[in-house]
């Protein structure tokens, strides 16, 4: 078993992002109904264990009468989407400059450690709303946009780890032997970030959720033909005190959601990293 | 009547669900005014006497059995502020890192002001001239000015300085030095090894010194007990146990020295190394029989205990011990080839700058080099740390650039290193790194690391090349096979360093540039390490630039010698001519630093 499966933490945050990302995978197959399907006759229906709910819709109708179950169900999918492709993209746009900063030195690390300096002045959520303008609504702008503002996370983090391991005698002796530098940050600088990586990454994955929902919350996410569990909050204000779980729904998935990968992230961090490990022998 | 007196100290650490002794049955005593030198390998359990004496056993070790008593009070079970107000005052402590034991942001002046504050100056004034009077006594000059420095602005020497007079001045009765010089300059630490024996005559102050290096223990002390796993193996007067040993362990170390005197000869490589821990609790018999040259069957089961009065020795077959002879190992005719040279310097120099924009300055890290290697000659490099040694080595790897002069390897221009240059380089020099641990990726297996030349081109060797290329070379350094699936946290440091050789030789370099290798390992792996340096040397036929600073091993290994002062070569020459005869100050001055022979 791998190390990192000795951590509650890391297993609960595992079992829960598993659960979000099976309920994305099989929305087509297990939602009740359409997501957009509008039922105008049947609208703000409570869930189905209060008064007047009915198990045709077991979290109830939203203001159209679509079904919020579905809806969720189909959320998700935005939701995993683009934690996944936002996540990565941050990080690859960020550990390649890390990469380039922290193991080439020089006026390189200075040009982009000021670029970062900068990035980082703006507030992230309002740069990414400012980007958003910009680029329009679209999942995949979401996407561009978390990449555009989240990479410095990457960058800022990773370097500081590539400076120390690209400065062990072992990197030099493989340069010695004649590895390119491609090959030596590849085979000797690459793999001894790889828990720092992975780590970041599922933080980030939460973020992004996140600032997925915050944006299409706003109105500026994913275009309107989507569900994203943003504009479901959104939705779902107006008709609180009538049908509470249009609301209470999207939130409480966002919450799971970013809970797990906080938890993955965290328990991950515990189990991987080096320091902590040598802390406790 | 003695001070400080150990009666069946035993020390026990807790490994999983066992307990296992680190120290046992140990009984020692310091009288006043003498000086107990505790010597052996890493692993013999030295420091935790100290440690024990200071009440700071690492976690998960314990006092078990057996009294310690200073001056007739049990250190062991007095109370814990009783036992407070004796350390610091009537015990004392030199640190083996001067740098990391005093507080960096707070100047020398407020450490010692708050020293002698707890030492019950009550005075200001008083603790004032008290700190000026013992720095002058550790002979620093300009005591005024020093005492309002932090730490980072004095050198090693000077911080230790300090600590010693720190140590000193409350008059202790008792000091414990553990491995006071390790991390100074060979200069510097002869100036603090005479230093210390000044104030311990001065006030007739017992001392422990605790150190791995047995030339300096028979310089400094006048008694000496030789650790081995746990247990003492021979105690007496420093004079009869160095002059003639009554254990083979002691006889063995002696041997594995390299001599700066008389003819060069072989040096006595003891095979493995100590047990661990959790061998050693497993062991009957005698603890060092496994690796004794005259072990007879009956030392596998009893355990010889420590006979003799004033000289005493725990061995069965103290008579022996002469019969141990150093192996015949034919050295390598002296190079005098008159071949072109393998590798030329001329006028190379290295600056270093450094500060801002408008005040710039510059290092000087090695000034106008100019010497030549010649095929298959071993060439030293010595020097105290700053010299510039290191980077000499780094500009003829290519690893710094030159601000000028020139270097040229077989017959090839390489100052600049890159394209053609640098495949040239990589193919005729290897470099082999001090820090071993540092020197190989933990991630990566053995068989993987010594042949990772063979990764470096676009063409990949086929795996089952590599591996038996790598079952050749670990072969070579007389290391079992096995080790190719490790992972070089599960090796030893000799083990390691043997490794880090072997990936340098995978490519049988032309010349080899290893930095201070030997350094920082036990007597007996540095043996086997300049003995297998010598085999191969005699196999492969390479050249080397030995960085060191280490005159005896240099004086065993090498052929010729730089010396190295500031950045600049002061003194070149053969070996033997130049230490016989050192026409430098800078040399005399090293060669007269070295502690005399055992």
């Amino acid at each position: 078993m791998p190390r990192w499966l000795h951590s509650g933490r890391a297993i609960a945050g595992l079992v829960l992002a598993l659960a979000v990302l099976l309920a994305a995978l099989l929305a087509p197959i297990v939602a009740p109904h359409d997501p957009n399907e509008q039922d105008l006759l049947n609208t703000l229906l409570p869930a189905a264990w209060q008064a007047g709910g009915t198990r045709a819709h077991w979290l109830g109708t939203d203001a159209l009468g679509r079904d919020v179950l579905s809806r969720l169900l189909y959320g998700a999918r935005v939701a995993i989407t683009v934690a996944l492709l936002a996540a990565s993209g941050a990080m690859l746009l960020g550990s390649v400059l890390a990469i380039i900063a922290g193991y080439f030195g020089g006026w390189l690390d200075w040009l982009i450690g000021r670029a970062v300096d900068v990035w980082m002045s703006f507030p992230p959520v309002v740069l990414s709303l400012i980007l958003m303008t910009g680029l329009g609504v679209g999942e995949r702008n979401v996407i561009l946009a978390i990449v555009l503002v989240d990479w410095t996370r990457f960058c800022r983090v990773l370097r500081s780890e590539v400076i120390v391991v690209a400065r062990r005698d072992y990197v030099t002796a493989a340069r010695l032997v004649g590895f390119s530098h491609w090959r030596a940050i590849t085979r000797e600088v690459l793999p001894a970030t790889i828990p720092l990586l992975v780590t970041l990454l599922t933080l980030e994955m939460g973020i992004a959720v996140v600032v997925e929902a915050i944006l299409s919350f706003v109105g500026l996410g994913v275009s309107s033909n989507q569900i994203a569990w943003g504009q479901m909050i959104a939705d779902g204000r107006d008709a609180i005190y009538q049908a509470p779980w249009n609301l209470l729904a999207p939130v409480l998935a966002i919450f799971i959601t970013v809970a797990a990968f906080n938890m993955l992230g965290d328990g991950l961090r515990r189990t991987l990293d080096v320091r902590m490990i040598e802390g406790r022998a | 009547m003695s001070l400080l007196v150990a009666r069946g100290l035993t020390v026990s650490a807790t490994l999983g669900e066992a307990r296992v002794p680190v120290l046992r049955a140990l009984n020692l005593s310091v009288a006043p005014g003498r000086v107990l030198g505790l010597v052996g390998e890493s692993g013999a359990g030295k420091s935790m006497i100290g440690r024990a004496i200071a009440h700071l056993l690492p976690p998960g070790f314990a006092i078990t059995s057996g009294t310690l008593r200073f001056d007739g009070r049990d250190l062991l079970r007095m109370p814990a502020a009783r036992r407070r107000s004796l350390l610091g005052r009537d015990i004392a402590f030199v640190p083996q890192e001067p740098l990391t034991a005093l507080n960096p942001v707070l100047t020398i002046a407020t450490q010692m002001d708050e020293h002698f504050s707890h030492l019950g100056v009550t005075s200001r004034m008083e603790r004032r001239k008290r700190a000026m009077a013992a720095l002058e006594a550790v002979h620093l000059p300009e005591a005024e000015a020093l005492l309002r420095r932090y730490p980072h602005q004095l050198s090693g020497g000077m911080c230790q300085r300090v600590l010693i007079a720190m140590a000193f001045a409350s008059r202790p009765r008792l000091v414990v030095a553990d491995e006071p010089t390790t991390a100074l300059d060979v200069t510097v630490q002869a100036r603090i090894v005479e230093l210390m024996r000044e104030l311990q005559q001065r006030d007739a102050t017992a001392v422990l010194f605790i150190t791995h290096d047995l030339r300096l223990a028979a310089q400094v002390c006048d008694d000496i007990a030789v650790l081995y796993a746990g247990s003492i193996v021979e105690q007496g007067p420093a004079r009869r146990v160095f002059g003639l040993p009554a254990h083979p362990y002691t006889r063995c170390l002696q041997l594995a020295i390299p001599s700066m005197k008389g003819p060069r000869r072989a040096l006595y490589a003891l095979p493995e190394q100590m047990p661990g821990l959790r061998a050693i609790a497993r062991m009957e018999g005698c603890r060092f029989a496994p690796r004794c040259p005259i072990a007879q069957s009956e030392c596998f089961t009893a355990e010889p205990p420590l006979h003799g009065t004033e000289h005493a020795a725990a061995c069965f077959f103290t008579d022996w011990i002469s019969a141990i002879e150093l192996p015949d190992t034919p050295r390598p005719p002296a190079h005098a080839r008159s071949e072109a040279p393998l590798l030329e310097v001329s006028g190379l120099s290295k600056h270093f700058a450094s500060g801002g924009l408008l005040r710039r300055s510059q290092t000087v890290a090695v000034r106008k080099a100019d010497f030549i290697i010649a095929p298959g000659e071993f060439l030293a490099v010595v020097g105290e740390s700053g010299s510039g040694k290191t980077t000499l080595g780094r500009l003829l790897m290519g690893l710094e650039r030159p601000t000028f002069g020139r270097i040229v390897l077989a017959g090839r221009e390489v100052t600049r290193g890159a394209g053609a240059a640098r495949r040239h380089r990589v193919r005729t020099a290897q470099m082999v790194f001090q820090d071993s641990q540092s020197a190989l990726n933990p991630r990566r297996r053995v068989g993987a690391i010594v042949t990772q030349a063979m990764e470096a081109s676009w063409q990949h060797a086929p795996r089952d090349v590599r591996m038996q290329r790598a079952r050749e070379l670990l072969a070579e350094m007389g290391l079992a096979q096995e080790l190719a699936s490790h992972t070089p946290a599960q090796l030893s440091g000799g083990q390691r360093q043997r490794v880090n050789i072997a990936r340098a030789l995978c490519v049988v370099p032309k010349l080899l540039v290893a930095d201070e290798i030997v350094s920082g390992l036990d007597v007996s792996v540095q043996a086997q390490l300049l003995n297998l340096l010598q085999r191969l040397r005699a196999e492969l036929d390479f050249a080397m630039l030995f960085i060191s600073h280490d005159l005896a091993v240099v004086r065993h290994l090498c052929d010729r010698v730089l010396v190295m002062y500031r950045g600049e070569i002061v003194e070149q020459g053969p070996t033997e001519a130049v230490f016989s005869a050192p026409q430098h100050e800078y040399t005399k001055a090293l060669l007269a630093a070295v502690p005399a022979e055992l």
